[in-house]
């Protein structure tokens, strides 16, 4: 504070300084981003320049050798993925859209939902309390690979672990379901990805909680609202910020989401079935065991597209709400 | 019933429903580690628990810890993954630590524009960069007769440069709860600005880069996309190594449980050793929102 009118005072010139004077004074911090910048040059931008042209050749397996001077082919490649009933690209590509859609969906709510009640549990006061959270965190480290393989194993029609408990041990089925294989599927990798991921947002929002002021929850008890009254009005709204950015990066992740799928599924060698299948697992199918480059680069081209358009609606949504609040 | 009670009680039941459900969270890795020990027919069969011997003695299958390392060349793709993961923290916590003091330290021109397109990169799909790379490095060794594809270098450069823009979005955060008057302090007694980085702000932040670095570690130990099309035999990591356990020749299901295990244990070692600062580290952004 005290400082205060000091600092703007002296800030004030700055403004009126030249470019060139303000890059000059700052020097040193461009000697700082320069690696990361050149690196961002040369394995960002690069590709994804390239990867943007290369939409609008005919690249495959045959015209590979020609790299960036392959037949341009305008815009036939996303024809071919948009609009052509015909071509083999699209095999399978609405079911995996589809998939997609739910799996991102349910797997970001999900790993919200679950993360809030666990964050609610171990926010109280309570013997080995350090110990318990540090327990939850488990899944989190496990690699995605690892928990593809895991629960590949534990959906096994005989023998895996979540037959033997829902039928043999609980006889809450009447019968063993293959999870592998038909609807079930997507539940099949919808619940790993949760079981990986909540216990992020159970981090994020744990930390959130703490920092909400004790003193709104006693005012709310001296106006005697109940437990569900308080947190819809009191913890929900405080813990935006957390949700936010938990709600953004789980829709981006979990569309890109790859490994766990691709793991579950035949061990990396199978194919994912109709629904199981992904974007990612499908994009990479046909770019690299079909060896259809373009087709491949125009389909995460528009993937891109609709991830950006989803990005920018969520952040208008955000910044509508926050002038209503 | 009294209040106190009351309340008293439902504590309680909470309690209890919180330890239900971190056994059930538990459950999949301990049903990993007892895979890991039966024997290979009783998990293709599907029986549930251990089978016996002759004797009638419990067989616990020790020995998969062994053959493990034998049946596959598993013992490579653990040191080719310790190397690459490990030269990618180094190489990109460089990169990192460098723009991200400059990010919180220095208001320049274009350093909205840096901030901002590295939170961009993070929306990019990987297998955008994935295409055109693997092209250009198949392309590049061609040309030149120097292989990229299938090395160490092609890997670690590629892994560095996308596990960097993530660090230093978290690294900014830990720079920037660092006073600044200590710097300016040691401005004034006449240090540059590179002693005022390498002697005040890089030892001060050194927790927050200790546990970045090991995130960034567990990260690269995750990736399969890359390293499944950028490897071959001699490079593989052990996502890529890993799947040779179940394929056209075998079925060795205890085998990869074994595998999955042992790939498990260093990052579980690595996070529970530096647990509160990565806790710390990556709850700071989010919390400021």
């Amino acid at each position: 504070m005290r400082s205060q009118e000091g600092i703007v005072f002296l800030k004030r010139p700055n403004k009126k300084k030249s470019l060139w004077l303000r890059i000059k004074q700052n020097r040193i911090a461009y000697y700082f981003i320069a690696p990361t910048a050149l690196a961002m040059l040369f394995l960002h931008l690069t590709p994804i320049l390239q990867g943007i042209y290369m939409s609008f050749l005919n690249l495959n397996q045959m015209t590979l050798q020609y790299y960036l001077l392959a037949p341009f082919v305008w815009f036939e490649n996303y024809y071919k993925v948009l609009i052509d009933p015909t071509s083999p690209v699209r095999i399978g590509l609405f079911e995996a859209v589809r998939n997609t859609v739910i799996y991102t969906v349910v797997v970001t709510m999900g790993t919200l939902g679950v993360g809030m009640i666990v964050a609610l549990m171990v926010h109280r006061k309570f013997h080995g309390q350090s110990l318990v959270r540090a327990l939850f965190l488990f899944p989190w480290i496990v690699p995605t690979y690892v928990t593809g393989l895991l629960w590949g194993v534990m959906w096994l029609k005989e023998g895996g672990l979540v037959n033997v408990l829902l039928v043999d041990w609980l006889h809450l089925l009447p019968y063993k379901p293959s999870w592998l294989t038909g609807v079930n599927t997507i539940w099949a990798i919808i619940i790993p990805t949760i079981w990986r991921f909540w216990p992020l947002s159970m981090l994020m929002l744990l930390a959130g909680l703490q920092t909400i002021p004790e003193e709104l929850y006693e005012a709310a008890d001296i106006d005697g609202a109940g437990p569900w009254r308080k947190f819809w009005m009191i913890t929900w709204p405080m813990l935006r910020p957390v949700w936010f950015i938990l709600i953004l990066f789980g829709l981006i992740y979990n569309t890109y989401s790859f490994n766990i799928v691709i793991m579950m599924f035949g061990f990396g060698a199978g194919f994912p079935g109709e629904w199981g299948d992904l974007m990612m697992t499908n994009i990479f199918r046909n770019s690299f065991q079909l060896w259809n480059f373009g087709t491949g680069a125009a389909a995460s081209v528009l993937l891109l597209i609709v991830m950006i358009m989803i990005v920018n609606v969520w952040f208008r949504y955000f910044k509508k709400t926050e002038e209503m609040q | 019933m009294p209040y106190y009670l009351r309340k008293r009680i439902i504590d309680i039941i909470i309690s209890i429903i919180m330890l239900i459900f971190l056994g059930l969270t538990l459950l999949p890795v301990g049903w990993m580690i007892f895979s890991s020990l039966k024997s290979s027919s009783d998990i293709a069969i599907g029986r549930v628990g251990l089978s016996r011997n002759l004797t009638g003695q419990v067989e616990v299958h020790w020995d998969n810890y062994v053959d493990m390392w034998k049946n596959v060349n598993f013992g490579l793709y653990l040191k080719n993954s310790l190397i690459i993961c490990g030269s990618t923290m180094f190489l990109a916590m460089i990169l990192s630590t460098l723009a991200a003091y400059a990010l919180s330290r220095f208001k320049f021109p274009g350093s909205d524009l840096f901030s901002n397109t590295i939170l961009a990169t993070q929306m990019i799909p990987a297998i955008m960069y994935l295409i055109p790379l693997y092209i250009m490095f198949v392309k590049f060794t061609i040309m030149t007769g120097i292989p990229i594809k299938g090395t160490y270098l092609g890997l670690i450069l590629i892994y560095s440069a996308f596990f960097v823009p993530f660090s230093i979005w978290i690294l900014r955060g830990f720079f920037a709860s660092i006073p600044k008057e200590l710097e300016e302090a040691a401005r004034i007694d006449g240090c540059s600005p590179l002693q005022v980085f390498w002697y005040i702000a890089l030892p001060l932040a050194k927790p927050g880069i200790i546990a970045t670095g090991i995130y960034l570690f567990l990260q690269a130990w995750d990736e399969l996309m890359f390293a499944w099309v950028l490897t071959n035999g001699d490079t593989m990591t052990i996502p890529v190594g890993i799947r040779l356990f179940v394929g056209n020749y075998q079925n060795r299901f205890d085998l990869m449980m074994a595998a999955a295990t042992v790939a498990t244990i260093p990052v579980v070692v690595l996070f529970f050793m530096l647990q509160k600062h990565i806790v710390r580290g990556l709850t700071a952004g989010a919390v400021k929102g």
